[in-house]
């Protein structure tokens, strides 16, 4: 574990060195003014209430975002993001087909850091908010039973993008980014009163209580990016 | 993806990917038990059962509650109020922490959980409850060394291992067949105390129950009128007198214990036998009070044979026809409970006779033939029940083999016929206030009122697998329709009325209840 600490000021060190021989290209260029991305978030759900709708703890998403720079200080910029994330899980609970669909929507202010005119550092805090279709095929009832809620969270984030195609100079050509990040997503706990939609299965059906569900858990975004 | 992404996936609990498959009656299991304030559904998949109470109206509430390992069998106590499971546990054991063999007591009338756990040695596979409830016998081990007559008594007034009486009957070949929990037996010398008669294939074993632990009393059953050895079909018992009495397969005699003074030093009490033969094979037998006294009734074909169990005489009265049950009903009809002093009274019936009769022993032991009288009521009676509580004691039901069930008014001896519509199953309301019938695997129940004798006929929405009347956390009655299958979809659900005014215009229904309590 020391020896890994040791490395760090090493690391960088070097890049910095990096930096500075490169620092004849311009920057501004490879600061993108927008920014486009289609990636894939992978979230780990560790809460119960995810139990019934999923063999595993994973959810995965498909994942659209929106950047664009609002504020640039040499390698220091500000951005506005959004993210909507995608994703839906199936499962059987004790012999019941089982689904889960969440929309998640985030969207906030993401400060950037460019270590070198193609690579940039950047964390982001972005208030979420999430819509979930829970289902469940109610056999005994005969009756598809639904849950959906919205509910409110935070993504917080950082991570690093890397320019992989564009050219040197200030061009106009879009830039294609490969971005990472991970991070910790918080969303509130929505309950689980499982119930027909309304004229569906028998006559006053009570809610099947499965308890609630908390999506928030570490979670990490790989992404493809074109900016300009 | 989340691997390659250096996510832990993680997994689930099994238990949601266990189907729920309700308990099919066999091995000793029923899908579910009806107890005073609940329902027990059976989740044997998961080793637990789901409690089901009803906090206020058409409210129901589940909660689980584990069972331990390895259901062998479950029993729910006289008094309904507590579920007896017994579990093998973990087997074979591989650590100093895997569960042990136990019996667990659910309390079914106020907590609804676990009230008590008696742990065991040995993996058992069957249990008897006595219906006075202080005790319980666990028997059948399963191991790869079984003996086959060894009891474990359990007291249910105690806990812990002092509870527990290993018990290993002297055996002339046979094993246990079936139980009698007596009342305290007026035995001459001692105290009344109750007695555990055990039932094997030709013998009988009498277990003092005020000390388990003495060393019980064999008794060989005669053989056969042929010769061959014969086996018990009934035991009936009279408790102030002491006196046992035994219906033998193939033969026309009575076996008769007395339960007497000690005859040798050292003995607690000594039993005196007897063999009166009744002059045809008994198809049943009971202990009644006439004006003279104790007599034994053995049904022999179209008569009523009486034995005095001290001389051994016999009186033959002849019947209306061939009965062959025959239930005591003098404390239905004598509410205070009053010593019997002119004689008993006694319901005969038959699974082949569309009659029942009234047998009343108070008359002069010259008339007797005129204290039989019949009823004509068109169908057979392959079984009575009896009512409980206080408003309709003097009331029974009678089933019959077909879809006909009649609602016997004890006092007034007048019966009201029921037709159903399909096969049929009764449940009795515990508060003896009406009784349900439904024919399981259809929509259709009905409750009858035992006050008005009206019928109300409900069709559920769902196929309906069992009915239970249970009292609610408020004191209200409930009546919970259980749906348990739906074709080939298993799970728990129910439907819930207002017992005291059913109708399925105002029922609730209840589903999922299988997925409730999963970690």
């Amino acid at each position: 574990m020391r020896a890994r600490f040791a490395l760090l000021p090493a690391l960088a060190g070097a890049l910095l060195l990096v930096a500075a021989t490169v620092h004849a290209e311009p920057l501004a260029p490879h600061q993108p003014y927008v920014q486009g991305s289609l990636g894939l978030r992978a979230s780990h759900v560790a809460d119960s209430g995810y139990d019934p709708f999923s063999d595993s703890d994973d959810l995965l998403q498909v994942s659209v975002g929106l950047g664009a720079t609002l504020l640039r200080h040499q390698r220091l910029s500000l951005a506005a993001v959004g993210f909507w994330d995608y994703g839906e899980k199936s499962s059987s609970a004790r012999g019941s087909l089982t689904s889960l669909d969440v929309h998640r929507l985030s969207v906030g202010p993401e400060l950037r850091y460019h270590l070198l005119p193609r690579l940039y550092f950047f964390a982001h805090a972005l208030p979420a908010f999430a819509h979930s279709s829970a289902s469940i095929e109610d056999g005994v009832a005969q009756v598809t039973r639904y849950a959906r809620h919205w509910s409110y969270g935070l993504d917080g984030a950082a991570g690093a993008a890397f320019e992989v195609y564009g050219a040197r100079t200030g061009s106009i050509r879009p830039r294609l980014w490969a971005i990472a990040e991970g991070g910790y997503g918080y969303l509130g706990s929505t309950p689980l009163q499982m119930s027909p939609d309304p004229g569906q299965g028998p006559q006053r059906p009570e809610a099947v209580d499965l308890g609630s569900l908390s999506l928030a858990g570490a979670y990490l975004r790989v992404s493809a990016a074109v900016g300009f | 993806m989340c691997s390659a992404l250096a996510l832990g996936c993680g997994g689930r609990p099994s238990s949601w990917d266990t189907a729920f498959t309700p308990a099919k009656g066999q091995d000793g299991l029923a899908p579910a038990y009806g107890l005073t304030a609940s329902v027990a559904v059976l989740d044997t998949q998961l080793g637990r059962v789901t409690m089901l109470g009803s906090p206020s109206a058409l409210r129901l509430e589940s909660h689980s509650v584990a069972l331990g390992t390895d259901l062998a069998a479950a029993r729910v106590s006289a008094d309904r109020k507590t579920l007896f499971a017994l579990s093998r546990g973990v087997q074979p054991q591989r650590s100093p922490d895997d569960e042990r063999p136990q019996l667990l007591l659910i309390d079914g009338q106020s907590t609804l959980q676990a009230a008590r756990s008696y742990t065991l040695t040995e993996p058992m596979n069957q249990l008897v409850l006595d219906p006075q409830n202080e005790w319980a016998v666990v028997y059948g081990s399963a191991g790869v060394v079984v003996n086959l007559n060894e009891l474990v008594l359990v007291n249910l007034a105690q806990a812990g291992s002092e509870a527990l009486s290993f018990k290993t009957l002297l055996s002339f070949g046979g094993s246990p067949k079936r139980f009698t929990f007596t009342a305290p037996l007026a035995v001459p010398g001692g105290q009344p105390r109750r007695f555990l008669i055990v039932e094997r294939d030709s013998d009988l074993v009498l277990i003092d129950l005020s000390q388990p632990d003495r060393e019980a009393v064999t008794v060989p059953l005669p053989s056969t009128d042929a010769g061959t050895t014969a086996s018990s079909a009934q035991v009936v018992y009279d408790a102030d007198t002491a006196s046992i009495a035994v219906r033998v397969t193939g033969t026309t005699s009575v076996f008769m214990l007395q339960l007497a003074a000690p005859a040798l030093d050292g003995q607690e009490y000594s039993v005196v036998t007897n063999l009166v033969d009744v002059g045809g094979l008994p198809a049943a037998i009971d202990f009644v009070h006439n004006t003279q006294g104790l007599r034994l009734v053995a049904l022999v074909g179209s008569s009523a044979v009486l034995v005095d169990p001290d001389t051994a005489t016999t009186q033959a009265v002849q019947m209306p026809a061939a009965f062959t049950g025959i239930r005591r009903i003098t404390n239905e009809l004598n509410p205070a409970a009053m010593p019997v002093a002119d004689g008993d009274v006694a319901l005969l019936y038959g699974p082949n006779i569309t009659k029942i009769a009234y047998f009343n022993l108070s008359g002069a032991p010259g008339a007797l033939f005129r204290s039989i009288e019949p009823y004509e009521i068109g169908v057979s009676v392959k079984n009575v029940i009896d009512v409980p509580g206080e408003a309709y004691f003097d009331h029974k039901i009678l089933e019959t083999p077909n879809q006909q069930f009649y609602v016997l008014d004890l006092h007034t001896r007048e019966s009201a016929p029921m037709k159903t519509s399909g096969a049929l199953t009764l449940e009795v309301a515990p508060d003896g206030q009406r009784v349900w019938a439904y024919n399981p695997g259809q929509p259709g129940f009905a409750s009858v009122d035992f006050a008005k004798l009206h019928p109300v006929s409900l069709i559920a929405e769902r196929q309906v697998s069992q009915v239970f009347d249970i009292e609610g956390a408020s004191g209200q009655r409930t009546a919970v329709a259980l749906h348990l299958a739906q074709g080939t979809t298993l799970g728990i659900g129910a439907t819930v009325l207002d017992a005291l005014s059913p109708s399925t215009a105002n029922a609730r229904f209840y589903s999922g209840l299988e997925l409730g309590g999963l970690p």
